[in-house]
């Protein structure tokens, strides 16, 4: 009963953070989108202002009790002091910085200002990530980096980013949840497998033909019984690293090709895990490499655009349009 | 970057010095030991952050808080009072620093403090230490701040500035909120500080108390009058009525009530039936004291007395009480009427023998006299004349009289006869009541010394004691039998009359009193003076001027006026702070050079050219150029001019591109 009702009461808290707060690429903190209350140790202070004001009033000590007009009006000040130490920085967004599902995605923020207003102590923190505590005021800009755990693959929206200040006495915490309109690629989670992608010679017209054998040098794999000796890597063995075969193939233009049917009999997830593991190995030699997926074909290719095209094709792939948008 | 639950270096830094001068403060009421201990606390925690010793464990700390409470058991036997709980908050202090290691600790620290640093005022309230506590308080807001401001580089004296510069937004608002908040009286009796024994007049006089006095110039209370202030010889300032003889000693009777009913008339309080025996005539002299503390509750005032604040009474002996031991100054208005008479219609039975009460066995010789001397005279009054005449034709008043044994009136009127008022008024009293006349003696002091300013100054070496004797039809008269020896004390002042006198001001050898007699240290006595008597009226005593004060401020005092004055001066404080705040980080933020575009883009833009988003200086200029063919060379000129002092290394100056802007300006 109690989580329905924490639901229902976050819901409505959210849905009124979206009307006041709508997502924006870069958000100017100010009256609207900032909020103010006394942290703990603010109202440890009022306990504090509450015995001195009795021991003003039952010795009838003026100085004790001007004593307690200057922690009030302290208080009263650092309302203003540290509202304003938010206040006018305008947060956004530079670099999102993809990752695969269970790691994390790393965002590169930029908090600006005008003028050169020392602002201290800004807690940044996304709902499930590490906290960053950054100050201004020696430039005018501060650019950091937040990691944040992605849980699946797809496009991650990592949710409003926390952005808070006890700063400059600690006795109140001004705070925002900023929504940066942000979306994550995330990568499926990587699984590395013994199979090679399938080569394909570009002269052959699209002829499927086993990658084995050939002149050029594939890759290593674990030795098995049967293996050629004279295939054995030996100058491995010797490092002890394991006994391994060198596998050979027709390299020089061939074209690799990750291949959903590659993976019969597993779930999509599983083969587009596979189907990462074996692109980021392959990306790692200088072949070409393309992908099948279910109505997607990308012709091979080289370099790191076409790396991150593959990735994001794999991270996308059978995501809603819906949800892509957002 | 460190974690932000960890007590940051500056933290730690500031959060120390703050203890030490908080824990200075206090150095004169706490035991030894404690300040030792907070020493010992203090390295150790520098030890602790250098990694030179380990933090106390569990058990340590444990056993260290068991010492403490321990000593401190000692040390004051019984926990309640004022000192033993300060002990108690600084030991909490001292151990919660030397333990402290997450930020939560740090903030209880500075909570404490906070606290520990205002108690001071309980204890001093002089300007001097009101000066110092503001420091103190300044220097723990700075561990409050510096507490959030990390390990970043920006100098460990960051913090102070940011706190100096709190303070002095909070000030103005702290003065609206003093001059404004009412205040309520006690809410309940709070132990007050027991200091050591302090100069002034007590409850008790033997011979020589009153020339010890003598030996001190402190000051015992100001004195504003609202009128001139009257004459010398008429100012009495009646403290204590001392009725109980013991035979060497006078003493207070300790009698709690009287056969007319209770001994205080509160202020405010409906009159007592004994308030009827006064006669008071003529106009009132309006005045207002502000006494210095004494840890005693009398109060003193001219004759006769009536209070007009909160928290005075009147007694049944027509002198002033406080409601609790004057622990810090404290200001009270008086009114008396100098012409009056009391008790005229008689006294009752019973207080006939308070005042005529002396111990048998004491003074044979004088007890004699006494009474051949009123058989012979006609009448009381012819009596007391005698009296005077002798001690005005054979005595002598000075500051060092001899000492005297046990038959202490007969020793001062037959053998030494050389005395202080003390000794006069003591014998005088005796002789009265020998002769069975009601009399008592009274203490107090006599006189003040005139600050320039307008208002009275007395002192300790004006404490004075002087009679009051009971006549039929008469009623109390106050006679002053020092007055028929030397005359001098009580028209002119004390120090002129003993000023040569070795004992005189001897206990205040650096007191400025005694150079007066050099031009201009006198009157820088005399300011610092008076800066002292507004200090005291005006902020220490500003419970009782705040009535005066709110009524011509808001014309009337009521719960709204007040809400209002408060919200209106406080809110526009806070308006002033909040635009200083914003305006000149507005101001300082663009670059001159800058500006200058900024001035351009503005003027091109009325002309229809307007800059997109993202186009940068030199896109711009040239589109511009392009627009306005007639314009293209200056503006290329303006472009090249910006870039090489923008990014070009040459030195700034702006004037040279507001001078290519105006000649664009003319070019349209």
């Amino acid at each position: 009963m109690k989580t329905v009702i924490r639901n229902l009461y976050q819901q409505r808290f959210s849905r009124w953070l979206e009307r006041r707060l709508p997502a924006a690429p870069e958000v100017t903190l100010n009256r609207r989108s900032l909020f103010i209350f006394p942290s703990s140790t603010g109202f440890a202070f009022f306990l504090l202002i509450i015995l001195c004001w009795l021991a003003a009033t039952n010795y009838e000590n003026n100085l004790v009790f001007a004593v307690t007009c200057l922690l009030v009006s302290l208080f009263v000040v650092s309302i203003l002091q540290c509202f304003a130490n938010l206040s006018e920085i305008t947060i956004s967004c530079l670099k999102v910085t993809p990752g695969f599902a269970g790691q994390g995605i790393t965002l590169e923020l930029l908090l600006r200002q005008r003028g050169n207003r020392y602002r201290g102590a800004i807690q940044c923190r996304f709902p499930k990530g590490e906290m960053t505590t950054v100050s201004l005021g020696d430039s005018s800009q501060c650019r950091f980096k937040l990691t944040v755990p992605a849980g699946h693959r797809g496009l991650y929206n990592p949710g409003r980013l926390r952005i808070e200040s006890v700063y400059p006495v600690g006795l109140l915490r001004a705070w925002s949840h900023v929504d940066l309109n942000i979306s994550a690629l995330v990568y499926p989670a990587p699984i590395f497998t013994e199979q090679v992608p399938v080569g394909v010679r570009s002269s052959d017209d699209g002829a499927m033909q086993g990658a084995e054998g050939g002149d050029d040098f594939l890759a290593l794999k674990t030795y098995r019984p049967g293996d050629s000796l004279k295939h054995v890597a030996w100058k491995h063995y010797a490092r002890e690293q394991g006994l391994h075969t060198k596998h050979y193939g027709d390299n020089f233009d061939q074209q690799l090709w990750l291949d959903w049917d590659q993976f019969p009999g597993l779930d999509r997830e599983a083969r587009l895990s596979r189907l990462c593991g074996m692109l980021l190995r392959v990306a790692t030699t200088d072949q070409p490499y393309g992908l099948r997926l279910p109505g997607i074909v990308i012709e091979p290719d080289l370099g790191e655009s076409h790396r991150q095209y593959l990735l994001a094709e794999l991270a996308l792939f059978d995501v809603p349009q819906r949800e892509r948008q957002q | 970057m460190i974690p932000v639950w960890q007590i940051s270096r500056q933290g730690l830094f500031w959060l120390l010095l703050a203890f030490v001068a908080v824990i200075m403060m206090h150095a004169d009421h706490l035991p030894r030991w404690v300040l030792a201990a907070s020493v010992v606390a203090v390295v150790w925690r520098i030890q602790c952050y250098r990694g030179a010793w380990s933090v106390p464990g569990r058990w340590l700390k444990m056993t260290l808080l068991a010492v403490c409470v321990g000593g401190l058991l000692l040390e004051y036997g019984q926990p309640i009072g004022l000192e033993p709980m300060l002990a108690l908050l600084v030991t909490a202090y001292m151990l919660k620093l030397l333990e402290m290691s997450h930020r939560r600790d740090a903030y209880l620290v500075v909570l404490l403090a906070f606290f520990v640093a205002a108690l001071t005022a309980l204890f001093d309230q002089s300007m001097v230490s009101a000066g110092y506590l503001l420091g103190c308080l300044l220097l723990v807001l700075a561990a409050l701040v510096g507490l959030h401001h990390g390990d970043q580089p920006g100098g460990t004296l960051r913090p102070l500035k940011v706190a100096i510069s709190l303070l002095c937004q909070a000030l103005p608002l702290m003065v609206v909120l003093f001059l404004l908040m009412p205040r309520i009286g006690a809410l309940w009796s709070v132990p007050i500080p027991t200091h050591k024994a302090k100069t002034g007049v007590t409850d008790s006089m033997s011979p020589g108390d009153f020339s010890q006095l003598g030996r001190s110039a402190e000051l015992a209370f100001r004195v504003s009058f609202d009128g001139p202030i009257p004459p010398q010889r008429v100012l009495y300032w009646r403290g204590l009525v001392l009725s109980d003889f013991g035979g060497r000693t006078w003493k207070r009777t300790r009698r709690t009530s009287m056969d007319d009913g209770a001994l205080l008339q509160w202020y405010g309080q409906s009159d007592k039936s004994w308030d009827q025996l006064i006669d008071r005539r003529g106009q009132p002299l309006n005045y207002s004291v502000v006494i210095e503390p004494t840890q005693q509750l009398w109060l003193y005032a001219l004759d006769t007395p009536l209070p007009r604040s909160r928290g005075v009474a009147l007694t049944r002996d027509y002198r002033l009480l406080a409601n609790q031991p004057l622990s810090s100054k404290r200001q009270y208005q008086v009114q008396s009427w100098l012409d009056h008479s009391i008790e005229v219609g008689g006294l009752s039975r019973d207080r006939r023998a308070i005042e005529l009460q002396w111990p048998e066995g004491y003074n044979p010789r004088t007890l004699d006299l006494a009474r051949e001397w009123r058989d012979k005279a006609s009448s009381d009054r012819a009596f007391i004349q005698r009296v005077l005449g002798l001690f005005n034709s054979e005595f002598i008043y000075t500051l060092q009289p001899p000492l005297l044994g046990q038959h202490s009136v007969d020793e001062f009127l037959f053998e030494s006869k050389q005395g202080f008022c003390e000794h006069f008024a003591g014998s005088f009293v005796f002789l009265m009541r020998a002769a069975g006349i009601p009399a008592r003696v009274l203490a107090g002091y006599q006189g003040g010394e005139r600050h320039p300013d307008g208002y009275l100054l007395v002192r300790q070496y004006d404490a004075h004691a002087w009679t009051e004797v009971w006549l039929e039809n008469e009623g109390w008269v106050s006679i002053d039998p020092t007055a028929s020896v030397a005359p001098e004390r009580i028209e002119g002042d004390v120090q002129s009359l003993l000023g040569s006198e070795e004992g005189f001001l001897a206990d205040s050898p650096a007191s400025l009193v005694r150079f007066r007699h050099i031009g201009w240290i006198n009157r820088l006595r005399l300011e610092m003076e008076a800066l002292n008597y507004h200090w005291a009226l005006w902020v220490l005593g500003y419970d009782q001027m705040q009535s005066s004060v709110l009524t011509r401020l808001l014309g009337k005092i009521s719960v709204w006026r007040i809400a209002i004055a408060l919200l209106g001066t406080g809110g526009a404080v806070l308006l002033l702070i909040a635009l200083w705040q914003w305006i000149p980080s507005r101001r300082s933020t663009t670059n001159p050079i800058d500006r200058q575009f900024i001035l351009l883009c503005e003027h091109l833009e009325k002309q229809g050219i307007e800059r997109k988003p993202g186009e940068g200086v030199r896109a711009f200029t040239q589109r511009a150029a392009s627009l306005r063919p007639e314009m293209a060379e200056l503006l290329r000129s303006f472009c090249e001019q910006f870039e090489s002092m923008r990014y070009g290394g040459e030195t700034p100056q702006d004037i040279l591109l507001e001078e290519k802007l105006r000649a664009l300006r003319r070019a349209k």
